[in-house]
């Protein structure tokens, strides 16, 4: 098999408000794709001089622009970015918040057949172009909206409200403040990763563990089931890019110490939370197929939950990031919290999750969200994550989920051997 | 290391006050001493403290105080901030008070945004006048991180370097040392923008005056906010005395410029400050069915008038091109533009890159620090990074010596010019279309 680099790209700034700055998709793209292929050493020139030869491909990945901003054929949009992909094959991938590493996976899969030499991924999102209600009901859409969103207020914080719940019915021995408290201190730690990412969102806010424990206040409200404000990773706009490449080009350009995707996993579980839950009794694990993916990926690296150096988990809510924790092996099912409460992951810990702040505290925009967390597994084994480096990283693992758990995405990038 | 626990905020009711309160019980964690005159409104205070910085975890460290507990508070306080009203005597009043309690091992600062910080200093005994600090943050202080830290020649200096990173690391803020200067860096930078822009309303009242100046200064120069909204939100009793200050204690190129108009000063003297007095340079008028109208004071008639919905073809090529995320384009568009509109406007963005190099080191700062104030302090364009913006279209040095003559005179511009670095800033979310996008 054909190995796949990664030369690196960018993402915008998750703080940004692109509608207060009276800016749409176009600007974003254009920022995004410049940046991004400027973070990979390549140029437009570079683009059209492979296009010539139908040596570049560019995977689009995005969830609902139909509805955020009343715009499909999103594949064929970046010919309105720059003339130099006029004629580049391009097209949009979409598995709800996981839509950019479905992108990915066709990036990494034309790259391994040999049929490009360079693949641009770009995940997108433009979100405050509508209210928080208005947004949250077209997110509902990532379930089966006729049966688990279509007339609910914020649909997606009350199914992983539910998460939560059956995380206690799951597990008895698990005493539920002991539960909340492992929830509290992931949405702090989130937090406080992102005070060192200059591009996340909430990189100003304030959070701590009493803040975030103080559920039902008018500055933590409730917004689904157990889970409040303090839980979520918030909507945001952005778009992150990152560039793949062939061995052949890495080895014409002549360049080095540039990392590769050594493993992936990708799995769906059933669509509907409470098939999942129906499913799930006969597993040690309540999201069983979130740890197949997990296992899809480690056994095709040849690696285990031993050689990873860093996690990015999908923390669209802590009750899913607590939930990650055991699929990615770093304790057994229903044991999450030891990896918590033992600082496992914080940083400095041996395990760090979501060391720029993840969902939680760099930001969601939905679309971009996988290429963002690959672009930070680059960073990180490459050395180039700035404040939030993990010392020495070598490998580096995504689960970016798309749903209530429902696609999920597993990438592991690692230095070559 | 030490730790700062115990905070006493004094003049807490106070926008400011408030406001500082809710930086050092928040990311501080420190259990702070609201002081204010009445107890009563401090206590009415406590819930805009808690909702400044968004958490009601904060509220269990919030302690209301009144003037009569001063001492215990102090005596109790490992760090204490002065945020009253700025008048001078007064200060020195309350410092003469804290300098008898504080603790010894303990930080004491004033929030003042341009009085003497030596001479408020002196009323220390000299053993704590070493621990005496302006520690002067921007309003409000949970979005605009800017702190601009300024010793006296008292200070002890591993003190400072303590604090700074204290301020840096323990409270999030972006931290500028500053020389004690009049109104010191960010001020001095952005209200000379600002007033010009007053003196310039007055001179082109025929053409409009205030929503003119305010159109071709709009967000697509590099701002939220145009500047003389920015003045009305202040408040024009807070401009003039920052501009006065400012004039009475410069004597460079600039020190015109701070000149207050004198139709401003009518304004203030009939009680229209800005928004906070429900009208200023702009007043929204309300009616019964709920409709709102935007209008303007009109300098040559002296009434209030329907905002005047501008067409500059410049402004409205640059609004276009930003929109689309076509910057070069758009600083193209403005630096090739002819009118008088743009003329002035380049003007303008050229002048401010100017003296904030000029002023950057009057105020002790390097060109990194013109840069840090402006964006932190006021989410404008900062000047390296708008040097980098227009760089993109133009030949930014000939441009200054074309369009500002009069400053070229005054003042070293190749010396200044010679000190431009690249900026730590992307300027391009500062450029904004002014579009509704939808």
């Amino acid at each position: 098999m054909k190995k796949v680099y990664i030369l690196g790209g960018a993402q915008t700034d998750f703080e940004r408000n692109w509608k207060k700055e009276g800016k749409g998709m176009v600007a974003l793209l254009k920022e995004a794709v410049a940046d991004g292929l400027t973070g990979a050493g390549l140029s437009f020139e570079d683009v059209r001089a492979l296009n010539r030869e139908d040596r570049v491909a560019c995977f689009v990945g995005n969830f609902i622009a139909e509805k955020y901003t009343e715009q499909g054929h999103l594949g064929a949009f970046l010919t309105e970015v720059d003339p130099a992909f006029y004629g580049v094959p391009s097209a949009r991938y979409e598995a709800a918040c996981a839509s950019s590493s479905a992108a990915i996976d066709a990036a990494r899969t034309s790259i391994r057949a040999g049929d490009r030499d360079v693949a641009i991924v770009v995940g997108w999102e433009l979100m405050k172009t509508v209210d928080a209600r208005t947004g949250g009901d077209f997110l509902g859409r990532a379930a089966y909206y006729e049966k688990e969103a279509k007339g609910i207020e914020l649909p997606f914080p009350k199914l992983f409200g539910r998460l939560a719940d059956e995380t206690l019915r799951k597990y008895p021995a698990l005493e539920e403040k002991r539960y909340m408290d492992a929830l509290a201190r992931i949405a702090c730690i989130n937090y406080a990763n992102a005070k060192r990412n200059p591009l996340a969102q909430t990189r100003q806010w304030f959070m701590n563990f009493a803040q975030a424990s103080a559920r039902g206040t008018e500055t933590n409200p409730l917004v689904g089931g157990r889970l409040a404000v303090s839980d979520c990773s918030q909507i945001t706009d952005g778009a992150a890019v990152v560039v793949l490449a062939s061995e052949d080009f890495v080895r014409r350009r002549g360049l080095t110490g540039r990392p590769v995707i050594k493993g992936f996993g990708h799995r769906n579980a059933p669509l509907r939370f409470d098939r999942k839950v129906a499913e799930q009794p006969d597993s040690p694990y309540l999201l069983p197929w979130t740890r197949q993916a997990v296992l899809d990926a480690y056994g095709r690296s040849g690696l285990t939950v031993a050689d990873m150096d860093v996690f990015e988990a999908h923390d669209c809510f802590t009750s899913s990031e607590y939930a990650a924790l055991s699929a990615f092996g770093l304790t057994p099912p229903g044991e999450e919290y030891r990896a918590v409460e033992c600082g496992l992951i914080a940083p400095g810990g041996a395990k760090p999750v979501n060391s720029g702040g993840g969902l939680i505290g760099c930001g969601h925009p939905v679309g971009a969200t996988g290429a963002r967390m690959l672009l930070d597994l680059y960073k990180q084994v490459t050395g180039a994550a700035g404040g939030y480096q993990v010392p020495d990283a070598k490998n580096a693992l995504m689960l970016n989920i798309g749903g209530t758990a429902t696609t999920n995405y597993v990438f592991i990038v690692g230095r070559e051997d | 290391m030490r730790n700062i626990r115990t905070v006493t905020v004094i003049g807490v009711t106070g926008t400011m006050g408030a406001n500082v309160a809710g930086i050092f019980a928040s990311f501080g964690d420190a259990r702070v001493f609201c002081v204010g005159r009445d107890l009563e409104k401090v206590r009415r205070t406590v819930p805009r403290i808690v909702r400044s910085v968004k958490a009601d975890a904060i509220a269990a460290n919030l302690v209301p105080a009144d003037f009569s507990m001063l001492e215990t508070c102090v005596a109790e306080s490992d760090l204490v901030f002065e945020s009253v009203r700025e008048d001078l005597a007064l200060k020195k009043e309350i410092a003469a008070r804290v300098a008898g309690a504080l603790r010894a091992d303990a930080i004491s600062g004033t929030g003042s945004s341009g009085l003497s910080i030596t001479e408020i200093a002196e009323c220390y005994p000299p053993e704590k006048r070493s621990r005496f600090f302006g520690i002067h943050m921007f309003n409000p202080p949970y979005t605009l991180p800017l702190c601009e830290l300024t010793p006296t020649v008292y200070s002890d200096r591993a003190l400072l370097s303590w604090l700074k990173t204290y301020l840096r690391e323990k409270l999030f803020r972006t931290v500028v040392e500053v020389r004690d200067s009049p109104a010191f860096l960010a001020n001095r930078i952005g209200f000379q923008f600002i007033n010009q822009a007053l003196r310039d309303a007055e001179r082109y009242q025929d053409n409009g005056g205030i929503d003119y100046m305010d159109a071709v200064l709009g967000s697509f120069t590099g701002r939220t906010m145009p500047p003389l909204t920015t003045a009305d939100f202040v408040g024009l009793d807070v401009h003039q005395a920052i501009v006065n200050n400012l004039y009475a204690h410069t004597a460079d190129w600039a020190r015109d410029s701070f000149a207050l108009p004198a139709f401003a000063r009518d304004l203030i003297d009939g009680g229209r400050l800005g928004r906070k007095s429900g009208g200023g340079l702009y007043q929204v008028v309300k009616y019964e069915n709920g409709l709102r109208r935007q209008t303007v004071y009109d300098i040559s008639t002296g009434a209030y008038r329907d905002v005047i919905p501008y067409h500059f073809p410049f402004a409205e090529q640059m609004q276009q091109a930003i929109a689309e995320g076509d910057y070069q384009l758009a600083f193209t568009r403005l630096t090739r533009n002819q009118s008088p509109e743009a003329r002035l406007c380049l003007a303008y963005l050229l002048r401010y890159m100017l003296y904030a190099l000029f002023a950057a080191r009057e105020a002790g700062g390097d060109m990194a620090a013109a840069d840090d104030v402006m964006a932190a302090g006021f989410s404008w364009c900062p000047p390296l990074a708008l040097y980098q913006a227009l760089s993109s279209a133009a030949d930014v040095p000939a441009l200054i010596r074309e369009r500002l003559p009069e400053v070229c005179e005054r003042m070293d511009v190749d010396r200044a010019l010679a000190e431009i670095r690249p900026s730590r800033y992307d300027y391009r979310r500062y450029f904004k279309s002014g579009r509704r996008m939808e």
